[in-house]
């Protein structure tokens, strides 16, 4: 009896399967009368859209905000240029494609495959630069043969120029491709591989700013690739402008005197920290790195001997010679260890530590005073004065006047020199701190290392009587309108400390001293002059010391002269260095004369 | 375990049906999906070797024993579907994925086969004419469970599907007038507080595309209209295999996955759709014809909720790709690219096999 219930129960299930069966297959065949209307009926509609759905994504590059110089003089411009890309997509064949394309554009194949794979990454409606700066002939060629090469497109975008080549080249920087690192590195997260940045300079620090937003245009386009129509559209924003704090005329004027040198020449406001010009020698023209492609031309510079790529003025390390007598002076002055009434008698030469140290005079100076000791430079006069000091007091006032720190300057990458002391001696070099090494130091020479742009800073502080300010490029009206300093700018070190030392300064320049070179008549230029024997870059400091026994002093002495003007009136502090120029009075100075005049000229 | 007359009556044609849709799938995935990195179709034929064996597996043991465990193999899977939505790793979104060193797994997949043991353990001494109350509730209760937890990884089309399973059950049990009215009523009254609180804005774009899918072409609207485009440019006789430029040029959105029709569509046209439709039809008619030979009332229930798993799957991702459904996430059972469904479907119609060679063993 229980069988025949099951058997019964199921007749009734079975029937209900059926019946849900027969709705399947009715679905079924309602969705087939779908696919009937749309394949059939309404195919042609279907297949016309299918044809014109090829949508094209293209960035439209938005313009680098222009670089002026405080007279609105344009450092960095833009200009049009036309570039085309291969939308990989649209080649038929992609080898027979490459193929046409190099013969087109007169690229080697392999180069051009090359530049293709490097964006290999991207989907392939993308499209890819393979040639930039194109020529108008170029555009001519590409726009007339559009039919038969559906994968290239032309486009136009605005393209970094350098006017003055290499005009203030370290200063402002140049702008090259984003590299797969920088992107990877997460630094730049709105842009894309292929956009071009600021690498170094103004450029970079200001890259924020300069740079303005891509925007970018939806097209649809046909299987051939001309466009049907826009379906969106985001204008590119246009980069802000910067202006810089650098003088045009004053700039030209210091790379003009240090072309065909190896130096530096910054020139400041000590009183707001404007830098009116900076330049390093030798240079390099940042027109050259706006290529995607210029591998060769690069390394070339990255690797020449001369460093062409270094800005020496934040970033090359020297020993400051005898300008570094005053820290010595201001310090002991301050301190009380001498007064204007000290003197010393030099006779060219002077035992300390049972050691032979010698003035740069053979015969000596005789008796001086401390600003004759200025004025004359005296080696033997500043023995004895740091002798008396110590190095931990000679440190300690370098330190005051902006050596062995950061200026803080809007540039990348400065250096911060050295100023040794006996902790110093002990950590880093392992050895203890020789009372000898503490008499080179009192000269500026030992293991002392500055930056010009330092020694600029220290000039101004100088200058103003011992105010510090901090250097930069930028002229925001934040910045220089007439800018306040503050209490905690100032120095610890009496003005009348100051008045004293810049009463000698004075006498170097007005008075027949070191830098006699640099006077300018009425300008009462103040200034000190340096001659270094060493070469002081980081890695061949060991190396150095062999070399300086070796080689002939002369061939081995970088030139410095660093002053201001005028005495009484602080507008301008010139600090030059030519590397291996001689003594600071006979190359650096009359340098630094022209420089001051030109500024007279055009300020005073 | 297997003597001969279990081999005997092992229904042969229905895995050869099996294995030639899923072969055609192959295919399709290759056509779709060649010129991109993962070697989709290669990953797809390791997954169908997988599944046979898996399948093979599966009839060695008798499915009157999967029933009798139903209820400790269902919690298991439960338990790891709530383990994943607390240690799973999203992928795409979703925490849905078990991931394995070669490949991933979806438990929300596989759980249908337990879901169909236990309902049908469930149903199995049910004798009476129309479904009761209490068996009503029981049968919510074992599909609201898993379906919870899969919404909220957040799966809806999947956790939906569990409905279909558990509407078989019903539609055998029997539902009469005063039922259905019931079903439809707590069907709306879900909808409205779905569509209020638990649906997202993407989920909800979705089913407002679907009436006007022109509205945001290149918004919610994309998937449905390139779909639609890329199937009705193939015209009658398509465009050809692996010329299809809706596909190859990538305007078709998961071309490899739910939307794999679409693709057969455009490169083999009417033609292609309505043989397709054939094999897929005389594999629905197959499992259908297969009910009838039962020894007992859960294997009916074990092979018509298998059946209906897969023809509401195949219907409602027809539906889905020509803009009759909203894009709710299934895929086309053994023609999409995806192990777990690849398996999950294999697994299904080892149970229908196991019951129908079977038939004749005394209990």
């Amino acid at each position: 009896m229980k069988n025949d219930k099951i058997y019964e129960d199921l007749i009734l299930v079975l029937s209900r399967s059926k019946k849900i069966f027969i709705l399947i297959l009715v679905l079924t065949a309602f969705l087939l009368l779908n696919f009937w209307k749309i394949q059939v009926l309404d195919h042609k509609k279907y297949w016309e859209q299918s044809e014109a759905n090829r949508m094209r994504e293209i960035v439209l590059s938005s313009q680098r905000g222009l670089i002026k110089d405080r007279w609105e003089t344009i450092l960095a411009d833009n200009k049009a240029s036309f570039k085309v890309s291969i939308i990989r997509e649209n080649c038929e064949d992609y080898d027979k494609s490459c193929r046409k394309i190099s013969r087109l554009l007169k690229i080697e194949e392999d180069v051009l495959k090359e530049r293709i794979k490097k964006y290999e990454s991207f989907p392939l409606f993308k499209p890819i630069v393979v040639k930039e700066n194109l020529s108008f002939e170029e555009v001519a060629v590409i726009e007339a043969r559009k039919l038969e090469f559906p994968e290239l497109i032309l486009q136009a975008e605005p393209k970094r120029f350098y006017p003055f080549g290499s005009l203030a080249a370290h200063a402002l920087g140049y702008i090259q491709e984003l590299s797969g690192d920088e992107i990877k590195n997460g630094l730049y997260q709105q842009r894309r591989l292929g956009d071009l940045i600021g690498k170094t300079g103004v450029e970079k620090v200001y890259e924020a700013t300069l740079v303005g937003n891509d925007g970018e245009a939806l097209e649809i386009v046909d299987s051939v690739g001309r466009s049907k129509g826009e379906i969106k559209r985001r204008d590119p924003q246009k980069g802000q402008n910067l202006m810089l704090t650098l003088d045009y005329a004053l700039q030209e004027k210091a790379e003009e005197l240090l072309e065909g040198r190896e130096g530096a020449v910054v020139m400041m406001d000590p009183r707001t920290g404007e830098i009116l010009a900076l330049a390093s020698f030798p240079t390099f023209d940042p027109n050259k790195f706006i290529d995607r492609f210029t591998p060769e031309e690069w390394l070339d510079l990255v690797n020449s001997p001369e460093f062409p790529l270094e800005n020496r003025a934040v970033r090359g390390q020297y020993a400051p010679g005898s300008i570094f007598k005053l820290v010595v002076d201001l310090g002991a002055l301050e301190l009380g260890i001498i007064d204007e009434e000290t003197t010393f008698k030099c006779k060219g030469e002077v035992e300390i530590y049972n050691e032979p140290f010698a003035c740069w005079v053979e015969k000596g100076h005789g008796e001086m005073n401390l600003i004759q000791g200025i004025r004359n430079s005296c080696n033997i006069f500043h023995y004895q004065v740091g002798k008396t000091m110590g190095i931990e007091e000679i440190s300690r006032y370098a330190r005051m006047l902006g050596f062995g720190a950061r200026t803080g300057i809007d540039l990348p990458g400065e250096k911060i020199g050295l100023v040794p002391d006996p902790e110093w001696s002990r950590e880093v070099r392992n050895e203890r701190w020789q009372p000898g090494e503490t008499i080179s130091v009192s000269i500026g020479q030992g293991p002392l290392l500055v930056t010009p742009l330092q020694v600029a800073i220290y000039t101004s502080i100088i200058a103003t009587r011992g105010r510090k300010v901090t250097p930069h490029l930028l002229n925001s009206q934040s910045q220089t309108g007439n800018k306040v300093f503050e209490e905690s700018n100032k120095v610890e070190i009496q003005p009348s400390t100051f008045e004293t030392i810049i009463q000698g300064m004075w006498e170097v320049v007005n008075r027949g001293g070191t830098g006699w070179a640099a006077n300018v008549q009425g300008f009462d230029i103040c200034g000190k002059t340096g001659s270094t024997q060493l070469i002081s870059t980081e890695k061949d400091e060991e190396k150095k010391e062999i070399e300086e026994e070796e080689e002939e002093e002369e061939t081995r002495t970088h030139s410095w002269f660093t002053g201001f003007a005028s005495k009484d009136d602080p507008k301008v502090v010139v600090t030059v260095i030519v590397e291996y120029g001689g003594m600071g009075g006979a190359t650096a100075a009359p340098l630094a004369r022209q420089l001051f005049n030109l500024y007279r000229r055009k300020y005073d | 375990m297997i003597d001969r007359n279990l081999l005997r009556n092992t229904d042969w044609i229905l895995i050869g049906i099996l294995l030639l849709n899923s072969i055609l799938g192959v295919a399709f995935i290759y056509s779709s999906s060649h010129y991109l990195p993962g070697g989709y179709y290669v990953k797809q034929i390791f997954w169908i070797i997988l599944s046979l064996i898996a399948l093979f597996l599966f009839l060695a043991i008798d499915y009157d024993t999967l029933v009798t465990y139903s209820f400790y193999l269902y919690i298991i899977f439960v338990g790891v579907l709530g383990g994943l939505l607390f240690f799973g790793t999203p992928i795409a979104g979703a925490k849905s994925w078990i991931k394995l060193p070669f490949f991933s797994f979806q438990p929300s997949e596989v759980i249908k086969i337990m879901i169909i043991l236990l309902l049908a353990h469930l149903f199995a001494k049910f004798r009476r004419d129309y479904l009761s109350w209490s068996k009503g509730f029981l049968g919510v209760a074992v599909i609201a469970v898993p379906g919870f937890f899969v919404a909220l990884q957040p799966d809806l089309g999947t956790a939906f599907s569990y409905i279909f399973i558990l509407l078989a059950a019903f539609i055998l049990a029997g539902l009469n007038r005063k039922t259905i009215i019931g079903i439809l009523i707590f069907g709306l009254i879900l909808g409205i507080f779905g569509w209020n609180f638990a649906l997202k804005d993407y989920q909800k774009k979705r089913l407002t595309a679907l009436i006007s899918p022109s509205q945001d072409p290149l918004g919610s609207g994309y998937h449905i209209l390139q779909s639609k485009i890329a199937i009705g440019s193939g015209g009658f006789l398509g465009k050809g295999f692996g010329k299809g430029t809706q596909s190859q040029l990538r305007f078709l959105p998961a071309r490899h996955t739910d939307f794999v029709f679409s693709v057969i569509g455009e490169e083999f046209g009417f033609l292609g759709v309505v043989l397709i439709m054939l094999s897929y039809s005389f594999l629905l008619w197959r499992l259908f014809q297969t009910i009838g030979h039962s020894r007992d009332r859960a294997g009916v229930y074990i092979i018509f909720m298998v059946a209906i798993m897969i023809a509401f799957q195949f219907l409602i991702n027809l539906m889905m790709i020509i803009g009759l459904f909203p894009i709710a996430g299934i895929p086309l059972p053994l023609f999409s690219y995806g192990g777990s469904s690849l398996l999950t479907t294999y697994l299904g119609v080892a149970l229908v096999l196991n019951v129908k060679m079977r038939r004749f063993a005394n209990v």
